[in-house]
């Protein structure tokens, strides 16, 4: 009774990073309790992380053990340099981000937005990929001591630390930035640019990527790693090396570049923050548009599912497609593929090319080999489009429940899924397919290069209506399309493996015929990848309709967020 | 309140939707010890239920009762472990999609396709449940209308309030004209407009022929509206009957509180909440 009112019962104690960590870890624990499966998955996991990380130690360590100092700086630099790269873009393409701690639930907390980051971000550090990083690239360290002693592996551990805190920090800054964006309707725009900024950007990188592998030596790669190391990408995990071979002067400047960049990023993963904490907000303005005309069935089927009849069929298919672009979860997935799919061919089959150049000495590249490697990109492309479709029920969550209700048949749920993502998909494949043609030069291969894609994208439809029916799993239902459950990390990584592999196996087929059919694969391809990719397709919707609707309630559940 | 332009379209054998005779015979709703576990926690433990055709159904019961995990597993969205259910004499469970044809259901804590706007929305589930797209059309506008929700036009169901996400439910549930209306909680989060709105229809539904069953932890709304009662709690059905053999010259309210056995704050304890 005697206190007065306005005064705090009893003071009030600082929060400290060191809360947010033991939460992040009771809630993991929690995560855990009564689950063994989960458990399971996750000591898989670590056991994968852990292999990974030791084979990639060697590596690092190798120019050290093998007391070689001139790759050491090479290996540096491009080592460390790809596991910043990793970090900023695995989450944007595979794997998201763990949000095992909602900044959304902080947002009532009288916390200051420094306490808030600081402490996110120790928990964000707490994570067995980051356990796993640091153990592989803690290499480094040793080939620093081999060649410079004490004070280069000390200087060399330093420098890995805040290098692991600076592959965190981006790829939390680029996650949350990324979510921030695709939340407003000015994405549909954006994501049109992005398209074509990667367009414009294949022919500069055809010329630059041809010259430095055709002029590839020593002496020059040394010279780009040694400019890579006063980037952020190198300098943390250089600045051993520095100390060990005599430019110590060096040392301090590279992990001050290293503390600027982390500091830059924390403050702007700090700004997209509040915005993710006030919440999904106005999604912007709706643009003015014309009356509204034509009755509720008329205004459910986009233009570009016109033709369809007015039935279950259609309107399944007519949904799903507002869906893929209406969802940021989704439409990030649709640029996913379409960026992905224009690069990595490009990349792979420039690459290969190069390298033909360099051992025949200027021969003509084009050997018999060279439809075989573009079947093989082609076919990670298809592959990766129809992997989007892994966790298709999951997306839904438990909106899923109005089909539930209404009893839609499984086939025709997944035929009407499988239908409304190639709606998107077919165009985006076609794009690539003469894109990269035309890139390579070998218009001719159109067609084959068409069927390829189609051929793996249906096999890869039919697998991955499996998974998702068997394997679906709950998405966390905030506004950051790059979130998961903690704990669905693992299980996620796993069936995107397993899926990936049984697509494959089901496009081995179109990679022998390439092989074997020679030059009648270049007339045969597209009809033959067409109706290979059709009829799997549809025999994995419909032995997967069966599977879907026996055990439609237990789908509910699983995509259903425990709250 | 209802103007009469929603046609009386759910009214017992007028619309294309009436499945033949066989309502009239069997209880809208019967549950036969149906049972739930989550882990170790037992949500419902075994729960027999006879819901008369034409009544309006109130399940009362107190957070965490079992109230939805029961209606979830009538309605076929949750598998139940034992048990089983009929909806207007057809097994849930063993012919859902005879069963589901029949119902309209609006489950509460569960997302509707929301990134569709209203008109878009009902057109789907229409077309979902097999309606002839002239007839969605007709009663998408009329429900639209009727319900207030005209005016958000383009507006995606995501940005609605929640009084509009009720409403824009039970339009759902409504579209195709069921006999059995299953409803979780339709009055939570509405405000007394919606409500009194929510209500007349709902009597003029069970007016026309149709069955309501919802569940609540209302009890004026119940006291007004229902005929009959059955109060769940822990998982088991405590009390049933008509609302008069459930209150006897008691207010529910009184009656409820005493089955459930519920505490009052005596004064002594939260000595700090006052001065």
């Amino acid at each position: 009774m005697a206190v007065p009112v306005n005064a705090p019962a009893s003071p009030v104690r600082r929060v400290s990073a060191r809360h947010f960590v033991r939460l992040k870890l009771r809630v993991m624990g929690n995560n855990f309790r009564g689950q063994g499966w989960r458990v399971a998955l996750f000591i898989i996991g670590s056991l994968f992380g852990l292999w990974f990380a030791v084979g990639a130690f060697f590596g690092l360590a190798a120019p050290g053990l093998a007391g070689d100092d001139r790759y050491a700086m090479l290996v540096a630099a491009f080592g460390g340099g790809l596991a910043v790269l990793g970090w900023l873009l695995l989450p944007l393409v595979f794997f998201g981000v763990d949000e095992t701690l909602d900044p959304a639930r902080f947002a009532l907390l009288p916390l200051t937005r420094r306490t808030l980051v600081t402490g996110l971000f120790a928990a964000a550090l707490v994570s067995v990929p980051t356990v796993a990083v640091l153990l592989a690239l803690s290499g480094l360290v040793v080939t620093a001591g081999v060649f410079g002693g004490w004070p280069a592996a000390l200087v060399a551990a330093v420098g890995v630390i805040s290098g692991l805190l600076l592959c965190v920090a981006a790829a939390r800054a680029v996650t949350s930035a990324f979510a921030t964006m695709l939340r407003s309707r000015r994405v549909r725009d954006l994501a049109a640019v992005l398209l074509a900024v990667a367009a414009a950007l294949l022919g500069p990188l055809q010329i630059a990527g041809l010259a430095a592998i055709q002029d590839a030596n020593w002496d020059r790669l040394a010279g780009v790693a040694t400019v890579v190391g006063w980037t952020p990408f190198g300098a943390p995990w250089t600045a051993g090396l520095d100390v060990a071979q005599g430019r110590a002067w060096a040392a301090p400047l590279k992990l001050l570049i290293t503390a600027v960049t982390i500091a830059a990023l924390l403050a702007w993963w700090s700004r997209s923050l509040e915005s993710a904490m006030v919440g999904a907000a106005s999604a912007g303005p709706a643009r003015a548009k014309p009356e509204l005309t034509g009755g509720a069935v008329a205004r459910l089927f986009p233009r570009a599912a016109g033709w369809l009849r007015r039935d279950q069929f259609g309107a399944l298919v007519a949904r799903e497609a507002r869906y893929w672009w209406r969802d940021a979860r989704r439409r990030a997935n649709l640029i996913t593929i379409a960026v992905v799919g224009l690069f990595v061919p490009v990349m792979v089959n420039l690459g290969g090319r190069g390298f033909t150049i360099d051992s025949e000495q200027g021969f003509n590249p084009l050997g018999e080999t060279s439809p075989v490697l573009v079947s093989l990109s082609m076919l990670f492309v298809g592959l990766l489009a129809a992997l989007t479709l892994a966790n298709q029920f999951g997306f839904d969550g438990s909106a899923y429940a109005a089909n539930v209700v209404a009893g839609v048949p499984g086939r025709l749920e997944l035929r009407a899924r499988m239908t409304a993502f190639s709606l998107y998909v077919l165009p985006i494949l076609a794009v690539v397919a003469v894109v990269v043609a035309l890139v390579l030069g070998e218009p001719a291969w159109i067609g084959f290069m068409a069927g390829t894609l189609v051929g793996t994208y249906g096999a890869g439809l039919a697998v991955n209506s499996f998974v998702s029916v068997l394997g679906a799993y709950s998405l966390p239902e905030t506004s950051n399309p790059f979130a998961m459950n903690s704990g669905a990390g693992v299980a996620k990584s796993l069936l995107t493996l397993v899926a990936m592999l049984a697509t494959a196996a089901g496009a081995v087929p179109m990679v022998i015929a390439a092989a074997l059919l020679g030059d009648a694969w270049l007339w045969l391809g597209l009809p033959l990848g067409v109706a290979y990719g059709v009829g799997a397709a549809l025999l994995g919707a419909h032995l997967a309709g069966d599977v879907l609707d026996r055990r439609q309630p237990e789908l509910l559940a699983t995509v259903t967020p425990r709250r | 309140m209802i103007s009469g332009s929603l046609a009386g379209w759910w009214e017992r054998r007028s619309g294309p939707d009436t499945v033949g005779d066989m309502t009239g015979e069997h209880p809208a709703l019967a549950l036969r010890g149906l049972a739930k576990r989550f882990d170790s926690k037992i949500a419902v433990a075994g729960v027999d239920l006879d819901v008369p055709a034409g009544s309006f159904y109130g399940l009362l019961g107190p957070n965490g009762a079992g109230k939805t995990t029961t209606l979830s597993m009538a309605v076929g969205l949750l598998r139940p472990d034992a048990g089983s259910a009929w909806a207007l004499g057809r097994d849930v469970w063993a012919d859902p999609v005879g069963a589901k044809q029949l119902l309209g259901v609006m489950p509460d804590g569960v997302r509707l396709f929301d990134r569709l706007s209203g008109a878009e929305l009902l057109a789907y589930h229409g077309l979902l449940r097999g309606m002839d797209p002239a007839v969605v059309d007709q009663r998408a506008a009329e429900l639209l209308d009727v319900l207030a929700l005209a005016d958000a036009g383009r507006t995606l169901v995501v940005d609605y309030s929640a009084g509009m996400k009720k409403k824009i439910g039970l339009a759902c549930a409504l579209l195709h004209g069921p006999r059995l209306l299953v409803l979780d909680e339709p009055f939570e989060a509405v405000d007394p407009v919606s409500a009194a709105l929510i209500r007349d229809i709902l009597q003029r539904y069970v007016a026309g022929g149709g069955t309501v069953v919802f569940s609540s932890h209302v009890m004026e709304v119940v006291q007004r509206l229902c005929s009959h009662v059955a109060i769940l709690a822990d998982g088991t059905i405590k009390r049933v009957g008509t609302l008069a053999q459930v209150r006897g010259d008691r207010s529910l309210e009184e009656v409820f509180v005493e089955v459930v056995g519920g505490r009052t704050a005596t004064g002594e304890e939260l000595a700090w909440l006052s001065r």
